[in-house]
């Protein structure tokens, strides 16, 4: 399908945002209809069509930011056809089988989308017969630029091992994230079990969870808090506001579970499975995963008994929940078969000591023993 | 010296005879027709990705054709950068202006055979190209060739050095220059009211002793009549002439810049009831000398004409890397030599 992505329409800015669209999805346009008009740093710039075609899809609404050389609208048209030629595309390096298929590929300003590479002519060229891509380069040479040794050396890498693959989207962010969280938290983790046997079948596990969360923060309101380790200060959280991490096949999301102290169970749940469905059908706006106050990971629905998950700044603690199990129980000296579920506390040391977290840990087992 | 009040001819075409000069006239206003449509074109082009940042010459289409039918084939231009229409009349074809505009270097080869190969290429630097003309005109003045500089500016320019510069030793030196400035109103965002306090550009003549000529930018006619004297005085080493053709810029500055930020609406819309293309096609028309039917087949033609070029423009071949080098010395300096040879092993593929 021919896609058209954002042009650089200003000397080199990056970024736009969706004033208006003037066509919808099933509209037929001309050469030089105007499709949409968009905001600069510079100017309000109206884009036209630059072929004539059916819209098929729109890829971002009025008020969206977008970056040059991302997409903006797909045409109708025959999938993986010679017709795939972006037009105005100044990025798909990778993708373009033969320079004659893009013949428009000037630039005049910064190389869009990407942050500035730092080499010669010469070597890009050599790259684009090697097949190498520039972008996932470290250059060796100074300043970072890149030399020739670097493209051949990565050409026979990638003969002897196949491409690598750039991580996009929701991976990306959490590589970086955990990367950042790796490098400033001091975790420590303490594990503990509670005896859920005498819950009834159709307990809804992840509220009993949030409940003991709340219990825990009744007894150690320090566990709820932001710390900034560059200045070394905390700021303890009244309100609880839970991210609950949800796997998708796009990756780890963590909405974000508002006030969980002051909400009526069948509210949470309610609040609960909005979230999901948004995170699952990928609608779910940026505010919804940002300003959680401490973090629960429910790993246990999936399996794995303990575990020691990753605390994220300026959070100071985050609580896993392992998979039930079964064990012996001993009762008044008779056996019996007792169901176990495992809960780890990571926090964050540089934040709280053992006792505050111990403390915590301790009333959230209480609750749920309940 | 000079009147304020820019020359106009407009008013007084219906009292010409029928032995003048319409064909020139229709031929004039064919072209100013030609390169609005061009025109839009290029914005539009510059929109969806496929050109550069474009310089529109919208609002200046009476002053870059009034410079091209002036010029005769052994005279010089050394344009700014809103004379696409100058550049065409002079032998550019259409697609090479908007390789240019697309930073290829092969659209400023111009055409062997054509009066443009004399020329020079479009000029971004504000007001350089006035100390250039001025050597082409001593050069010229030294060979004895009966040839005029026609050298253009806009407003803004006319507050540089270079300006001053090139106006003082055409002066002193007698030399056969023309620098025409296309006093749009607008130097980017500033207004001619903070751009000079003088009474007018053409006034700064004075201080060059030179001849300074106002001049309505959007009266064809008389673009012609003043541009025509100005030069035919330059090829008779009869001395320089500054000429300010006072016009409107209904344009962006261009295609990176939105004027609507710092321009009212209504001072816009005011000036697009003296536009130039309307101006001249309703003179012709009023005179019997231009029909409806020719105007419909001229806007076709106009859009074919157009149409072509984008097409020849986007089919080129792309560059390769040594073009940076070839396109831009006649003798490639020594020093740059190894550079080119690095450049040529590794050619086949596009330089970002």
């Amino acid at each position: 399908m021919p896609y058209f992505t954002l042009p650089d329409l200003g000397e080199g800015l990056q970024e736009a945002e969706v004033v208006e669209w003037h066509v919808k999805e099933g509209d037929t346009v001309k050469v030089d209809d105007l499709l949409l008009s968009v905001e600069t740093a510079k100017a309000i710039v109206d884009i036209p069509a630059p072929k004539e075609g059916k819209v098929a899809t729109l890829f971002v609404q009025n008020g969206d930011l977008i970056h040059t050389g991302e997409p903006l609208l797909a045409f109708e048209g025959e999938e993986g056809s010679g017709s795939q030629t972006v037009v105005g595309n100044l990025q798909s390096k990778e993708d373009s089988g033969t320079d004659a298929d893009n013949p428009d590929q000037f630039v005049v300003g910064a190389v869009a989308g990407s942050p500035a590479i730092q080499t010669t002519p010469a070597i890009r060229s050599l790259a684009l017969h090697l097949g190498v891509a520039l972008e996932q380069l470290h250059g060796s040479g100074p300043g970072g630029t890149i030399t020739i040794e670097d493209v051949q050396q990565q050409a026979s890498l990638k003969q002897s091992h196949g491409d690598s693959t750039p991580l996009k989207g929701v991976a990306r962010s959490m590589a970086k994230a955990m990367a950042a969280a790796g490098q400033q938290v001091v975790p420590v983790s303490l594990f503990d079990q509670v005896s859920v046997r005498h819950w009834p079948e159709d307990t809804d596990i992840t509220l009993r969870l949030i409940r003991a969360i709340v219990a825990g923060c009744h007894a150690e309101p320090a566990v709820n808090a932001w710390f900034d380790g560059e200045r070394l200060s905390m700021r303890i959280v009244e309100k609880v506001d839970l991210g609950i991490a949800v796997d998708t096949p796009d990756g780890l999301f963590v909405p974000v579970l508002r006030d969980v102290a002051n909400r009526e169970p069948a509210d949470l749940r309610d609040g609960l499975n909005h979230l999901r469905r948004d995170v699952e059908q990928r609608k779910i706006p940026a505010k919804e995963l940002q300003g959680a106050t401490l973090t629960l990971s429910n790993f246990g629905t999936l399996g794995g008994r303990f575990a020691t998950p990753v605390v994220v700044p300026p959070q100071v603690a985050i609580v896993g929940a392992g998979k039930r199990f079964s064990q012996p129980g001993i009762k008044k000296g008779e056996l019996f078969e007792d169901v176990q579920l495992p809960i780890s506390l990571t926090f964050d040391h540089r934040a709280l000591n053992g006792g505050q977290a111990a403390r915590f840990l301790a009333a959230m087992l209480a609750e749920l023993a309940r | 010296m000079f009147s304020s009040a820019p020359y106009t001819m407009h008013e007084r075409l219906p009292s010409l005879d029928s032995n003048s000069d319409w064909s020139r006239l229709i031929q004039a206003y064919q072209a100013m027709a030609l390169i609005r449509c061009f025109d839009k074109k290029a914005v539009n082009l510059q929109r969806t990705g496929q050109l550069g940042t474009y310089a529109s010459c919208l609002g200046a289409e009476a002053i870059t054709v009034g410079a091209g039918l002036s010029l005769e084939n052994h005279d010089y231009f050394v344009p700014y950068y809103r004379d696409h229409a100058t550049q065409y009349l002079r032998g550019v074809p259409l697609y090479q202006i908007l390789q240019y505009w697309g930073g290829d270097e092969r659209g400023n080869a111009f055409p062997a055979q054509t009066p443009a190969v004399r020329d020079l290429p479009n000029c971004v630097p504000i007001a350089s190209q006035l100390t250039q003309a001025a050597g082409i005109a001593t050069k010229a003045k030294l060979c004895h060739e009966s040839a005029a500089v026609l050298a253009t500016c806009g407003d803004g320019a006319t507050s540089r050095g270079d300006f001053y510069e090139s106006l003082n030793v055409a002066g002193v030196w007698q030399l056969p220059l023309v620098v025409m400035v296309n006093n749009n109103q607008w130097a980017i965002s500033v207004p001619g009211r903070l751009q000079t306090a003088s009474q007018s550009i053409a006034h700064k003549a004075e201080a060059a002793g030179i001849e300074g000529i106002r001049v309505d930018g959007n009266d064809l006619p008389a673009m012609l009549d003043v541009l025509d004297y100005a030069l035919d005085k330059a090829r008779h080493g009869k001395g320089a002439t500054l000429v300010e053709a006072v016009s409107y810029r209904l344009s962006d500055h261009t295609t990176a810049d939105d004027a609507s930020r710092y321009r009212k609406a209504s001072e816009l819309h005011a000036a697009w009831q003296r536009e130039p293309v309307a101006r001249l096609r309703q003179a012709l028309v009023d005179a019997g000398h231009w029909q409806a039917d020719q105007e419909k087949q001229w806007q076709t033609h106009c859009q074919q004409e157009v149409d072509k070029a984008v097409q020849t423009y986007l089919q080129q071949p792309p560059q390769v890397p040594t073009d940076m080098l070839d396109y831009l010395y006649e003798t490639l300096p020594e020093s740059l030599q190894a550079q080119r040879t690095v450049l040529s092993e590794h050619a086949g593929g596009r330089h970002a």
